[in-house]
């Protein structure tokens, strides 16, 4: 009995024993399969838990006028971000105080970007203003998890607004993250529109990365391996324009409370000295955090404030178009210098095609200078009826009408330089006549331009008769010194003679001087030669062009304007590019009061 | 026979060299480079531990010499005195990390419930080694034996500590086992725990399990009767936990259940302690990322790192060889004493010997199983290496006890009825 209880109880020792080594056994194998054969996926688990990358962004490039000034720079701002993880729920309705937003929005906000990473503080709030910063901020010892982060923004305080010309950023969309999934991250901006838009690739810069060690609260430790692997955001490449700043300002200040649309150029090489479209909108409204209200303004506005009319409106030239066909004319073989038509107050041909007066036996100098309907009448119509149609377009599309020119902003239109065929698709074969081809020698008609297209038509004529390719950017200027300067095209266009040119030009030098120019496109100093333009418009109040060159004899500015619903475009669009040629010849403007007669102006009613 | 012979200095060096990698665990986990975001008072963890240790190691010394006679007779009382202690600290003890089990001594928190474990271990002992005869098939002593450790547990899980119930649960079969018991019926009562772990995975694991348990029991004991009474079992087990898993559980619970078995379908909540312990384990490799290098531990990726999840310190820091050399020494330490349990003459030395191994073999299981992903999360100490001065002294106390008994057996033997 005794020994019976012994042999029981070592029995029982033996099994209790054999159990321990049995548990030991498994928790070493379990070891040996952890640590041995899944610390391929478990290292490398831990590596990538403790840390993370942080993304630094780059300061974007700046964009500068063409003496280096400042036109579009970035200012600081401040968001308020939340950690998920750290977040007490509870804070909602004073966070929401706080920051003046429903509670429904923010919890929304902190949901989703809890989905993304419960570690990572994610901005709630973003470009907040200074008040709701310093409310925030008092508060933070009770708000666990809410900080801040500075951001920063494009400013547009230096002087020029230039909506149309340096265009605005936005967030990036899915699609464009998922095509570019090394260039871009979700909350990035990029340009939607002007320069921002051409030059994002270089604006951008490189986005930095750096490895920080994190605790699992998401807390940074400091960089991982001092740094080593880290890549620093390399800033954006400044753009330097060709745009002039102070002509740039004095456009949109004279653009003001009109629409319409203006380029100023170099016509020896192109260079946009001034872009305007007008209405303007305001940047700073689209910038950082974006000013909803604003934007849907500006979207449903009925005068399209979003519309860039220097380069994509597509308006009759009218009577600026005359001085083009008058070198197509001389080209053609149809004129001479000296060929006179009779003007008595129109031209007939199956019906009465009206003049602005009766100008008599006009040469195409005085054509010109009178803005003479008639003799252009009859020389479209023996384009026309000589079968030179097609030569008449194929000389227009040389000289850059009727196609797009390259322009380095988005958005630029061909505008319309029609051919039989045209003709045929837009009324149907056989349903046009020769009236349709008549109407188009006074730049009427179907055949249309931007003042982009304007300006360098003139702008051939100014400069000995060379097409030349404009461009707003002159060069980018990379964050380590070197400068990547563009290559603008210049072509002679091989047909255009300097004999025709002088007639040409001396037409529209008479025009500005003793014409229709003389009011307000004359300088006391400089010659300006040029021609006005009056386009009918169907639809209300017609349409003031002007164009103009100057110094005549080595033009360095050539703009083109136009004033829709202005009028007479001498009275409402000469004043302007007065103004500009002014104030670009002189560096400054003399005729102070022409800037309030410009801004103040009323469209006269022609009809 | 030279009494220092009868010291036991294996395990005596186990129980120091486990103290000391306890200590350099509690160091990494709470002096490292992150450690300056962690609350002060945690921040001073291994300073504290460092001076219960060495309160333990005089303590230790005081009680190898004294005389073992007082620890059986006064067994009731000690055992009285703990659940009097127990039930008081349901009014006036102190609360920390959701149970109500420590009081208040000196600015002091104790955690009374680690002295009830060695309490009730000593009341069984004593009761069992009171009977005449415990060879047999009575069902008498066997249900006081269950009674003497089920009110303290009952008491326990009042107070919210879960962990310490288990314990004692746990402690339930391991005593039995010594109560004469037949190996059949012991294994019947041991068998709805086995099989439940096993269906709580899936069913048909349970289902292997309970037949292999039915296998084993007409092979050690046939009877038809118990063999019956263990497919009985087995079947109620396996069919009750799939009742309940599906119609009795709200869904969160379910939740905590499935992550159990799929922790990465909750990998930032309830999931996150047990993927994060792997991923710390794991990424030790063969050697460990060295002493305060890893980035487990030192990010702060493992809650409560210095106390439960231990082990995920030494199996990132140390790795295999460090992992493993602990999980060793716990073996050597259990065999050790269960050897010198077995050449106990005296009853109640013997017992009381079996049932310290039993609390330290289910701290160990239930710890390392966590640490490992093996089994639910439970919150509780790894011996000697865990901080904390309740359960340091607690369970150096019991080694005491133990070496004591073995120090002495010749004169225990005496008594030996």
């Amino acid at each position: 009995m005794f020994d019976a209880k012994k042999i029981h109880i070592q029995t029982s020792i033996r099994v209790l024993q054999g159990i321990i080594i049995g548990i030991g056994v498994i928790f070493v194998f379990s070891l040996i399969k952890m640590q041995i054969f899944e610390y391929g996926k478990h290292n490398p688990q831990s590596e990538r838990n403790a840390l993370r990358i942080e993304y630094l962004d780059a300061a974007r490039g700046l964009i500068l006028d063409r003496k280096g000034r400042i036109m579009v720079s970035n200012i600081p701002i401040y968001s308020i971000t939340v950690t998920p993880a750290d977040f007490n729920w509870s804070n909602l309705s004073i966070l929401s105080d706080l920051l003046e937003t429903s509670e429904d929005e923010l919890k929304n906000i902190i949901e989703a970007s809890a989905k993304e990473n419960r570690l990572r503080p994610a901005r709630i709030a973003s470009d907040v203003d200074f008040a709701t910063f310093s409310r925030v901020q008092e508060n933070t010892w009770r708000l666990p998890g809410v900080s801040y982060q500075v951001d920063s923004k494009r400013s547009y305080d230096h002087g020029v607004m230039g909506s149309h010309l340096f265009g605005y950023l936005r967030e990036v969309t899915r699609d464009e993250l998922e095509a570019n999934r090394e260039f871009y991250r979700l909350g990035d901006f990029s340009g939607k529109s002007g320069i921002e838009q051409v030059y994002e690739k270089s604006l951008k810069g490189v986005t930095g990365t750096s490895l920080q060690r994190v605790t699992a609260r998401g807390r940074s430790m400091g960089a991982y391996e001092n740094g080593e692997h880290d890549v620093i955001p390399i800033k954006g490449s400044d753009i330097v324009t060709t745009i002039d700043m102070d002509l740039q300002s004095l456009a949109e200040t004279l653009m003001q409370n009109k629409s319409g649309g203006l380029v100023a150029m170099n016509p020896q090489n192109g260079e946009i000295l001034a872009l305007v479209s007008a209405p303007q909108f305001d940047l700073n409204k689209l910038s950082g955090r974006l000013d909803k209200k604003y934007w849907a303004e500006i979207n449903s506005d009925s005068n399209r404030p979003l519309f860039n009319r220097a380069i994509s409106t597509r308006q009759p030239p009218g009577s600026t178009f005359k001085p083009v066909m008058g070198l197509i004319g001389l080209d053609l073989g149809i004129i001479t210098p000296e060929t006179r038509v009779f003007c008595g107050g129109g031209f007939v041909k199956g019906r009465l095609y009206r003049c602005t007066g009766k100008h008599g036996p006009v040469n195409l100098e005085e054509a010109i200078l009178h803005s003479c309907n008639t003799y252009f009448f009859d020389l479209m119509d023996k384009i026309g009826t000589r079968r030179l149609f097609l030569d008449w377009k194929r000389h227009a599309n040389d000289m850059g009408l009727g196609v797009s020119n390259g322009i380095d902003i988005p958005q630029e239109a061909s505008g319309i330089i029609p051919d039989s065929a045209y003709f045929d698709r837009a009324f149907g074969t056989k349903r046009w006549g020769i009236g349709d081809i008549i109407n188009l020698g006074v730049g009427q008609g179907v055949i249309s331009m931007s003042p982009l297209h304007v300006s360098l038509a003139i702008a051939e004529i100014a400069n000995g008769g060379y097409w030349v390719q404009p461009h707003i950017v002159k060069s980018v200027k990379n964050v380590d010194g070197t400068v990547i300067e563009t290559n603008p095209q210049k072509r002679k266009i091989d047909w255009i003679k300097k004999e025709h040119l002088d007639v040409v030009r001396n037409g529209m030098l008479r025009m500005v001087q003793e014409g229709g120019g003389r009011h307000f496109a004359k300088l006391d100093s400089f010659l300006v030669a040029g021609k006005t333009g009056t386009a009918q418009n169907p639809h209300g109040n017609d349409h003031g062009w002007f164009v103009g060159f100057a110094p005549f004899d080595n033009p360095q500015i050539v703009v083109a304007v136009i004033y829709e619903n202005g009028g007479y475009g001498s009275p409402s669009a000469s004043p302007i590019a007065g103004l500009l040629m002014e104030q670009y010849l002189y560096g400054r403007v003399k005729r102070q009061h022409l800037i309030d007669y410009v801004v103040n102006y009323r469209p006269v009613m022609t009809k | 026979m030279d009494r220092s012979r009868n010291i036991e200095w294996i395990i005596i060096g186990i129980w120091i060299i486990l103290t000391l990698i306890g200590l350099v665990a509690i160091y990494s986990s709470t002096q490292g480079p992150g450690s300056e975001f962690l609350p002060s008072g945690i921040q001073d963890n291994f300073f504290k531990q460092s001076v219960f240790v060495a309160a333990s190691l005089v303590m230790f010394f005081v009680i190898l010499f004294m005389q073992p006679r007082i620890f059986q007779s006064a067994s009731y009382a000690f055992y009285l005195f703990c659940i009097f202690l127990t039930i008081s600290t349901l009014f006036i003890g102190v609360e920390v990390n959701g149970a109500k089990s420590w009081i208040r001594v000196g600015g002091i928190n104790f955690q009374l419930s680690e002295l009830t474990k060695l309490a009730t271990v000593m009341a069984v002992s004593a009761f069992l080694s009171g009977q005449r005869d415990i060879i047999g098939d009575k069902i008498g002593p066997a249900l006081v034996v269950v009674a003497i450790i089920l009110f303290p547990a009952a008491i326990i899980l009042f107070q919210n500590d879960l962990g310490t119930a288990l314990v004692l649960v746990g402690l339930i079969p391991i005593m039995l086992f010594w109560s004469g018991i037949q190996y059949g019926i012991a294994l019947l009562i041991i068998s709805p725990v086995v099989i439940g772990y096993f269906t709580i995975i899936a069913w048909y694991f349970g289902a292997v399990v309970a037949i292999l348990f039915v296998v084993l029991i007409f092979l050690v004991q046939r009877r038809f009767i118990l063999t019956a009474g263990s497919a009985v079992v087995g079947l109620a087990v396996v069919s009750s936990i799939q009742f309940i898993l599906f119609n009795i559980l709200q869904p969160h619970q379910r939740a905590r259940i499935n992550v159990f078995i799929n922790p990465e379908s909750d990998p930032l909540g309830a999931g996150w302690n047990v993927l994060q312990s792997r991923t710390a384990i794991g990424s030790g490799g063969f050697f460990g990322k060295g002493f305060l290098e890893g980035t487990q531990t030192q990010l702060r990726f493992i809650p409560e790192q210095w106390t439960d999840f231990i082990f995920t310190v030494i199996g990132e820091e140390f790795g295999l060889v460090g992992s493993s050399l602990v999980v060793i020494l716990f073996t050597l330490l259990l065999l050790r004493l269960l050897n010198v349990a077995g050449m106990h003459k005296h009853p109640f030395a013997q017992m009381v010997t079996v049932g310290v191994v039993g609390i330290y073999l289910i701290h160990i299981v239930i710890n390392l199983g966590s640490a490992l992903g093996l089994l639910p999360v439970i919150g509780i100490p790894l011996p000697f290496v865990s901080y904390g001065g309740s359960s340091y002294i607690a369970n150096t106390l019991m080694l005491a006890v133990c070496l004591n008994m073995w120090h002495h057996h010749r004169e225990m033997s005496i008594y030996a009825g």
